[in-house]
């Protein structure tokens, strides 16, 4: 064996990387393509088995009421916002906005969820009825315990934050949430297009 | 490079003895349920992965006993159903797929010169959701109540009128987890690839192996989540009465979509790995460059990205619109580029060189000849007419296998004797080795040839027997002998590994005088992998080292916990250090908390939500800091 050489001192190198620099960062983003693959698989069963139905939502379904999902969906797209005001100023060493941020957010995806529960309590048809029922209820099933571990997963943080356990080097677990975050939001405008504004059109 | 001080690195034993502390996994009994070193995970992957092929292997033997001889009473028709179809869900769900990742995952971090992979705890998670996922398999197949549906499942057969019992929820409920498991390494081998490789090892310096891996990935990623959606409907089909698949109201055909959508990659998912074994292989046996490597990158990429267009050649009996059927045989002809590029350059990597025929590149030129009879019956069935005249008869049989045998497993079995040195410090026998080669391979022509023909001569796949009169007997009989042979081969190859543990001869850190930088540490590597992360100039990093005098190396990784280095994604460039987590039980934990949300589902509508619950206090054990103050302390200074 022939001897070594030191060409490179990491001692020097930092012992935090940020986004795209850090490994749990690519790890997300994984997540996210996964999960977008699984919605989109979802999404792509429902105009499937529309294919199947002369009338969609079929017979006896009323077609979905448009004013509180949209409601709904406006609350979900707010609770983004204290998230990103407490991720942008920890970036800059504000740790305030993350005690305070993620509560109002957890607040807002509950009320979304409640809506949920409320909407589908009387929504006039079950996973059982027909294959529309089925299709809508796990899309929105699926979602919603996306929502609820979202919650959860918030709140941990949340802990965390009040421990003062993150700062500026160490934000990583606060970023990274915060990009999960912003996917359930997000991916739940392309869902609620399908099922309610699609439905809506469809059945005229 | 940041700076060029030339210090010499020198060995203190003080350090190797930090090293050795904080990067060994705990003895033991309880010390086994809590390593997460990738070495510890890869290897459980690999001798996992083996168990099944051994019991998928036993009951394709039973299978061919009762073909054996017309109109055998040896099994029942029930049991037939049973057996071809966990033959079929253990060979493509337990067997091909974990194996390749278990090489993977012992493999790559290796050759990428770093100390783990990205997520550890989350490779230990996807190994113990695979043993469970398997043990659950087996475990109905004991209590006589296996699925009987063939592996693919189809409803209206698969729904809960046509199959009750619990065979079909078992199915649904192991898809879905191998699915959880395959997607975890997935991830992980992606971000190690992305982010670990050693200063230098830009992109285009990357071995084909590890090109391989990263396509084979990707192509998880995708492929598996419709899969996972498509069990996880199924499983609502039979358990809340949802109407997904329902005829008339469902449609089964959706099943097949995305079940398809997801299967043909999945023979991809399988041969890709293969594909980057040969590489590896030819390049060590040849001593020399590998002919082609841009235009062997380029058509691994091709083929993951064809692979996605093909699913529909899978139903063409269906009746598809004309149009659509042209355009998937066009499709279907199409792959045959990127794997007649492969073979070239293969060819003109060998030609004019003296290569040592030992045992892998045997099973490689072994995989040569498969695998065009494999193509040539393919590129038959990728035309429409032609397929539906063999559709579900022998033909097919022998076709896949011809595929899955020669595609995957020679070149498997050539990276098992090719990397048993690294993994256990010893070589296997070389005349045990090519004894058990020609075994398996004239076992594996004479048992899958003959097949051609009597799918020809109409006879249908997974039916329990056949009638005298049809004359297929002689045929069957000498299929079955064949079969037999070919199993001798196989078990030839086990003995092999089991009397190399102890009477092998030592390989040494590099027997083969391979290239790559899994053979440039010790066999088997200590626990963190190198002593020094080596730097890379070229694409052939132990060959280039030879020529030098000194091996340049990176020193100041912390040896006084678990850390390795971060660097950038395409040039390799260092930004930074990472720490990495230890021994922990949580993935297991995890592993069963979601076990009992899935499996419960079987029995009660109440489990998934148990399992949610678990999940969550085993997701919150995982992440939760363990000295918040100690490290707080840490950090700010
Ligand atoms: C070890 C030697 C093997 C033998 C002797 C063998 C034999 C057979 C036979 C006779 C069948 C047809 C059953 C029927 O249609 O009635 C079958 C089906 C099948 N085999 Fe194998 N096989 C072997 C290895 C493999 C391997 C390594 C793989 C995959 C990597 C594999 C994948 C399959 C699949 C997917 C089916 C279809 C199951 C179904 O119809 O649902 N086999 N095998
Ligand atoms: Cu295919």
């Amino acid at each position: 064996m022939n001897g070594t050489f030191s060409v490179l001192d990491a001692s020097k190198l930092p012992s935090h990387a940020f986004e795209h620099r850090s490994p749990l960062w690519w790890g997300i983003i994984g997540l996210i393509v996964i999960e977008a693959t699984v919605f989109a698989s979802l999404v792509a069963s429902f105009f499937y088995l529309r294919s199947n139905f002369p009338q969609w939502p079929p017979d006896g379904t009323r077609s979905p009421e448009l004013l509180k999902p949209t409601l709904a969906t406006l609350v979900l797209l707010a609770s983004a916002i204290p998230m990103y005001w407490a991720d942008s100023s920890l970036k800059q060493g504000k740790t305030f906005p993350l005690k305070v941020g993620p509560l109002i957010s957890i607040a807002l995806a509950l009320v979304f969820l409640a809506m949920k529960v409320v909407e589908y309590r009387d929504i006039g048809f079950r996973w059982d009825t027909h294959a529309y029922g089925s299709v809508v209820w796990t899309i929105v099933g699926f979602h919603s315990a996306h929502v609820l571990a979202l919650v959860l997963k918030t709140a941990v943080v949340t802990t965390l934050a009040w421990r003062n356990y993150f700062n500026r080097k160490r934000r990583i677990g606060v970023t990274v949430n915060g990009l999960y975050w912003y996917f359930v939001v997000i991916i739940w405008i392309p869902l609620y297009m399908t099922i309610y504004w699609a439905s809506y059109f469809l059945s005229n | 490079m940041t700076s060029h001080e030339r210090i010499q690195a020198i060995d203190s034993s003080e350090e190797i003895r930090l090293l050795t502390e904080v990067w060994r996994s705990p003895p033991g009994f309880f010390g086994w349920f809590t390593h997460v070193n990738q070495t510890s995970v890869g290897k459980r992957f690999i001798i996992t992965g083996f168990v099944f092929f051994i019991l998928g292997g036993v009951l394709a033997l039973l299978m061919r006993l009762q073909l054996a001889t017309p109109e055998n009473e040896f099994l029942n028709p029930d049991l037939y159903n049973q057996i071809f179809t966990m033959h079929g869900i253990t060979m493509m769900f337990l067997f091909a797929v974990p194996i390749m990742e278990g090489f993977a995952i012992y493999i790559i971090p290796l050759m990428l010169g770093t100390r783990d992979m990205s997520f550890p705890r989350l490779n230990a998670f996807g190994y113990y959701v695979y043993l469970i996922a398997g043990a659950a398999m087996y475990l109905s197949l004991f209590l006589g109540m296996a699925p009987a549906v063939g592996w693919f499942a189809y409803p209206p057969l698969a729904d809960a009128k046509h199959s009750p019992g619990m065979g079909v929820d078992f199915y649904a409920t192991v898809v879905t987890f191998m699915e959880i498991s395959a997607l975890v390494a997935a991830v992980e081998l992606i971000v190690t690839i992305f982010k670990q490789r050693a200063p230098g090892m830009s992109l285009n310096r990357m071995p084909l192996f590890v090109w391989s891996i990263l396509v084979m990935s990707f192509m998880i990623v995708f492929a598996m989540p419709p899969l996972m959606v498509t069990s996880i409907m199924l499983a609502l089909d039979r358990t809340v009465g949802a109407h997904f698949f329902t005829p008339g109201s469902g449609d089964p055909l959706l099943w097949q979509h995305l079940f398809w959508f997801f299967g043909h990659p999945e023979v991809y998912i399988i041969f890709v790995p293969a594909l980057g074994m040969i590489s590896s292989i030819i390049i060590t046996f040849t001593r020399r460059p590998i002919f082609g490597y841009t235009a062997l990158v380029l058509s691994l990429v091709a083929t993951g990205f064809i692979g996605f267009g093909l699913w529909v050649h899978h139903m063409y009996t269906t009746g598809l619109p004309h149009l659509a059927a042209n355009f998937f045989t066009a499709a279907s002809s199409m792959i045959a580029i990127p794997s007649g590029v492969q073979v070239f350059c293969w060819l003109a990597s060998l030609w004019g060189t003296r290569p040592r025929f030992a045992t892998p590149l045997l099973y490689v030129l072994g995989f040569f000849f498969i695998f065009v009879i494999g193509g040539l019956s393919g590129v038959m069935v990728a035309s429409v007419p032609f397929d539906t005249q063999v559709h579900d008869t022998y033909f097919l049989v022998a076709h896949f296998h011809y595929v899955l045998i020669g595609g995957a497993v020679f070149p498997l079995f050539g990276g098992l004797y090719y990397w048993y040195p690294k993994l256990t410090g010893r070589l296997m026998s070389e005349g045990l080795g090519k004894a058990s080669f020609w075994l398996t391979f004239i076992g594996f022509n004479l048992t899958f040839f003959p097949m051609h023909y009597l799918g020809l001569q109409g006879m249908p796949r997974r039916v329990y027997t056949y009638l005298e009169p049809l004359g297929w007997g002689d045929l069957n009989l000498f299929v079955s002998l064949s079969s037999g042979l070919l199993a001798v081969g196989f078990l030839a190859t086990f003995v092999n590994v089991f009397r190399s543990l102890k009477r092998g001869r030592p390989a040494g850190d590099n027997p083969w005088d391979a290239d790559s930088l899994e053979w440039g540490t010790a066999s088997p590597p200590p626990p963190y992998n190198f002593r020094y992360i080596p730097v890379v100039m070229g694409r052939y990093p132990l060959w280039e080292h030879l020529k030098n005098q000194e091996v340049p190396v990176v020193t100041g990784i912390r040896s006084d916990r678990r850390e390795l280095l971060v660097t950038s994604l395409l040039d390799a460039h260092p930004e930074s250090r990472s720490k990495m987590p230890g021994p922990t039980v949580w993935p297991l934990l995890l592993a069963l908390a979601v076990g009992i949300g899935f499996g419960g589902f079987i029995f009660h509508n109440i489990f998934p939500v148990v399992g949610f619950i678990l999940s969550f206090i085993a997701i919150v054990g995982w992440f939760w800091p363990r000295q918040l103050a100690r490290e707080a302390r840490e950090e700010s200074s």
